[in-house]
C-alpha cells in the first residue's frame, strides 16, 4: 500500500512533521512517566488505575498546550485501539467463548442496535435531528470494560462473567462504529438513505471485517507461528497483524480497486486476535508464548495508560457546566437503555437456553459494568462540523465527555463494591488465609536471617542476637502451628502449596541455567535447549494448575 | 494376600482418605498401597504436541510428591506402605490396578460440600458404585471431616 494513501486515510501519519517530532516524543515520554507514577500511587490507594489516569488527565488539561500533538479520532481508532483489542482477544478461549457466543452476539449486535435507537430516541427530545441522535446513540453504545476487567482479574471473578463482559465489549465496539458511520452517512445524504440499504451496508462492513481478520489471522497462525521458531520474529508478526488487519479491512477497496469499499477494522482485529490466541498459541513454542504474553501485556499497559490520560486531557471541564442538561439526559438515557438491554436480552437468552442462563448477579455486574471510554470518545471527536452543523457536533462531543466521565468515575469506582456485595469474588477465603499465614511465616524467617547476617558482620553482639533469635524462634514455631492448623482444616490446600512451591522451584531452575550461561559454563545452544525444556515444564504446570482435580469430573462428563 | 488400596489425587478428601486407609491397614494388618493415576487426557484443554511430554512429566512429578506425602503419614503411624503411579483413564486404571494387586478394599476421598447425602448422585459415589460392580471389592468413600477425628496421626511437621 502506498504510504501517501495510508497518510490520507489516517491523517495522524501526516502530523509527524520533523519540526514537531521532538515535542511529540517529549509529550509521549512525559505521559508515560506520569502513567508510571500514577500506577505506583494507586497501589497504595483503593482507586482503579484507569480512573486515576482520567483524574490526572483532567488536572493536566488545565495546562494549555501540554501535549505536543492533537488528540484526533484517527490517533485513538487507528493507533491506540487495535493493540488494546488484539491483546484482549488473545486471552479469550474460543472453547469458552463458544459456550456464550449467543448471548455475546445478542448483546453486541441486538443490544447495540436497540441501545442506539433507545438513546437516540431519548436525546432526540433535546431538539437534535434523528441522524445526529442516532449517531450519538451508536457511539455511546460502545462499552469499554478495561477498568472492570482489571477488577475481575484482581478479585478472581468467574471466567464466564469476564468472557460475557469482554466479549460483548469487543464485538459491540465494531458494531457501534458501523452503525455510527451509517448514521453519519444518513446525516450527510439528508434522509435519502433507506433502511434496507443501511442493513445491507451493516452486514457487508461487519462480516467483511470478520472475514479479513480470520484470513490474516489464519495466515499468521498456521503459516508463520507454526513454521517459524523464533520468538522475536513471531512477536513482530503479531504486531503487524494487529495493526495490519485494521488497516487492510478499513482500506480494503484500495487493495482490490473498488473505491469506497471498506470493512470494520475493529471486527477484523477481534477476529485476528481470536485466531492467534486460540490457534496461533497452540502452534508455537512455550518460549514464544511467554514472550508474546509479556510483550502484549506491556504494550496493553502502555496504550491503556495513554488512552485514559488522553481521555482526561481531552474532556473540557469548562464545556460541561453550560451543557449540564443534555449531559444529564444522556447519562439517564444510557443508564436506562443499558438496564433494559441487559435484563431483557438475558431473559430472552434464558428462554432459549434455560440450562445456560445468565445468573442475576452476573446481569447486575454486566449492567453496572457497562462503562464508556476510548471508542466513544474517538467517535465523538471524529464528527465533523459539516455533517450536523458545528453546534450539534459540539453538543454531541460534550454529551459524550459527560457520559464517559460519569461512567468512568461513578460506575468505575463503585463496581468493586457491587462485585463484592454480590459475592462474585471467587478466591476462596481459605486460600487467602493460607497466603496470609505463609507470608507471615516467611516474614519471620526473613527477620531471623537478617539477625544472623548482622551477627556475621559483627554489628550485632552475640548476647543480643541470641536473645532476639529466641524470641523469633518462638514466633516462628507459633506461626508454623497456625499454618499447620489451617492445613488441617482445609487439607486441599496442600495441593495449592505444592503447586506454588513447584512453580517457584521451576523458576529457580530457569535462573540457575541463565546464571550458568552468563558465567560461560554452558554454550548458548545448551542454554536455549534447557530453557525451552523448563519453559515447557512451567507451561505444563500452569495448565495443571488451571485444571486441578479433573479426573473424576472427566469421568462424570463421560458418563452423563 | 489381599490388600487395601487408597487412590489419591490431592483433593479435599485425599488426606482424610489416606488417614482412614492407614487406620484400616493397622487394624487388619493388610498391606496398604497408595495409588495415583496420571491422566493427561483429563485436562479440559487442547494441548499442543510440544507440551504433551512436559505435562506428563509434571503430572508424574506431582503424583510422586503426593504419594510420598501419604507414605510419610503412614510412616508416622509406624506403617510401611507401597506407592504406585499408573497412567491412563482414572476409572479404568483403578479397576485394572485393583485386579492386579487382588485388593479387597478401595478407599477414595470425597470433596467437601457433596450432595450425596441429599440426592445420592454425586460423581464420586457413582464412580465408587461402578468400581464395586466391576471388581466386586468394597469401596469406601471418606469425607474431609474424617481428618478431625484422627488428629493423632497428624503430628508430622
Amino acid at each position: 500500500m502506498d504510504i501517501a494513501v495510508l497518510a490520507e486515510q489516517f491523517p495522524i501519519f501526516l502530523q509527524a512533521e520533523e519540526g514537531g517530532l521532538v515535542q511529540q516524543e517529549l509529550s509521549f515520554m512525559i505521559l508515560l512517566f506520569i502513567a508510571a507514577m500514577v500506577a505506583i500511587v494507586v497501589r497504595r490507594i483503593r482507586l482503579p488505575y484507569t480512573v486515576a489516569l482520567v483524574l490526572v488527565g483532567l488536572v493536566l488539561s488545565f495546562f494549555p498546550n501540554f501535549l505536543g500533538f492533537s488528540v484526533s479520532s484517527d490517533l485513538i481508532l487507528a493507533i491506540l485501539v487495535p493493540p488494546l483489542v488484539f491483546e484482549a482477544t488473545l486471552h479469550i478461549p474460543w472453547r469458552k467463548l463458544k459456550k456464550d457466543l449467543l448471548p455475546v452476539l445478542l448483546l453486541a449486535f441486538g443490544g447495540t442496535l436497540v441501545g442506539t435507537f433507545l438513546v437516540g430516541g431519548l436525546v432526540h427530545f433535546l431538539g437534535i435531528s434523528w441522524a445526529a441522535a442516532l449517531a450519538f446513540g451508536a457511539l455511546i453504545s460502545a462499552t469499554d470494560p478495561v477498568a472492570v476487567i482489571a477488577f475481575f482479574r484482581s478479585l478472581g471473578v468467574s471466567k464466564r462473567l469476564t468472557i460475557l463482559v469482554e466479549g460483548e465489549s469487543l464485538f459491540n465496539d465494531g458494531v457501534a462504529i458501523v452503525i455510527f458511520n451509517l448514521a453519519l452517512a444518513a446525516g450527510t445524504l439528508s434522509g435519502s438513505f433507506g433502511l434496507g440499504e443501511a442493513l445491507q451496508s451493516f452486514f457487508i462492513v461487519a462480516f467483511g471485517g470478520v472475514a479479513v481478520g480470520i484470513t490474516l489471522g489464519y495466515v499468521v497462525s498456521y503459516i508463520i507461528l507454526k513454521n517459524v521458531d523464533d520468538h522475536l520474529i513471531e512477536t513482530a508478526t503479531t504486531v503487524a497483524l494487529a495493526f495490519g488487519s485494521f488497516v487492510v479491512a478499513e482500506s480494503f477497496g484500495q487493495f482490490i480497486g473498488v473505491e469506497g469499499l471498506h470493512f470494520s477494522g475493529i471486527l477484523a482485529v477481534v477476529a485476528a486476535g481470536l485466531m492467534v490466541g486460540n490457534i496461533g498459541f497452540q502452534n508455537t513454542s512455550p518460549t514464544t508464548k511467554l514472550t508474546l504474553d509479556n510483550f502484549w501485556e506491556f504494550l496493553s499497559f502502555v496504550v491503556n495508560s495513554l488512552v485514559f490520560l488522553l481521555i482526561g486531557l481531552e474532556i473540557e471541564l469548562t464545556q460541561l457546566r453550560p451543557n449540564i442538561i443534555p449531559i444529564v439526559v444522556a447519562v439517564l438515557a444510557i443508564i436506562l437503555s443499558r438496564g433494559l438491554i441487559i435484563y431483557t436480552f438475558s431473559w430472552v437468552y434464558g428462554r432459549i437456553q434455560p440450562r445456560n442462563r445468565i445468573p442475576f448477579n452476573f446481569q447486575h455486574v454486566m449492567y453496572w459494568g457497562g462503562l464508556r471510554g476510548a471508542i466513544s470518545l474517538a467517535l465523538a471527536l471524529s464528527i465533523e462540523d459539516a455533517v450536523f452543523g458545528p453546534e450539534v457536533a459540539l453538543e454531541l462531543r460534550v454529551m459524550t465527555f459527560g457520559v464517559v466521565l460519569f461512567t468512568l468515575l461513578f460506575q468505575g469506582m463503585t463496581i468493586e463494591k457491587i462485585i463484592n456485595r454480590l459475592k462474585l469474588a471467587e478466591v476462596p477465603p481459605q486460600r487467602v488465609e493460607l497466603q496470609r499465614r505463609q507470608a507471615t511465616l516467611s516474614a519471620k524467617w526473613a527477620g531471623k536471617h537478617e539477625l544472623d547476617r548482622l551477627r556475621d558482620d559483627g554489628i550485632l553482639f552475640k548476647d543480643i542476637w541470641d536473645s532476639m533469635g529466641q524470641v523469633y524462634d518462638e514466633e516462628i514455631q507459633a506461626k508454623k502451628a497456625d499454618l499447620r492448623a489451617h492445613l488441617q482444616d482445609f487439607p486441599e490446600l496442600e495441593l495449592d502449596m505444592y503447586l506454588q512451591a513447584r512453580e517457584d522451584a521451576l523458576s529457580a531452575e530457569r535462573s540457575a541455567v541463565g546464571e550458568a550461561s552468563r558465567r560461560g559454563f554452558i554454550s548458548n545452544e545448551v542454554h536455549d535447549e534447557l530453557i525451552v525444556e523448563l519453559n515447557n515444564r512451567a507451561a505444563a504446570l500452569e495448565i495443571i494448575m488451571k485444571n486441578r482435580t479433573r479426573g473424576v469430573e472427566k469421568w462424570e462428563r463421560e458418563n452423563e | 494376600m489381599s490388600s487395601i488400596v487408597c487412590a489419591t489425587r490431592g483433593g479435599e478428601g485425599s488426606r482424610a482418605a489416606q488417614m482412614a486407609a492407614i487406620k484400616r491397614a493397622k487394624e487388619t494388618g493388610e498391606p496398604l498401597l497408595f495409588l495415583y493415576i496420571v491422566d493427561p487426557d483429563s485436562l479440559e484443554e487442547k494441548i499442543s504436541d510440544s507440551l504433551k511430554e512436559a505435562i506428563l512429566a509434571e503430572l508424574i512429578w506431582m503424583g510422586e510428591t503426593l504419594l510420598r506425602i501419604a507414605q510419610k503419614r503412614a510412616n508416622l503411624a509406624h506403617l510401611s506402605t507401597e506407592i504406585k503411579i499408573r497412567r491412563g483413564n482414572v476409572h479404568e486404571e483403578i479397576v485394572r490396578f485393583m485386579k492386579d494387586v487382588e485388593a479387597d478394599l478401595l478407599v477414595l476421598g470425597a470433596p467437601r460440600g457433596t450432595t450425596a447425602n441429599i440426592f445420592g448422585d454425586d460423581a464420586i459415589e457413582r464412580l465408587a458404585e461402578v468400581i464395586r460392580q466391576e471388581t466386586a471389592v468394597s469401596v469406601e468413600i471418606i469425607r474431609p471431616d474424617y481428618v478431625n477425628t484422627t488428629s493423632e496421626l497428624l503430628s508430622y511437621d
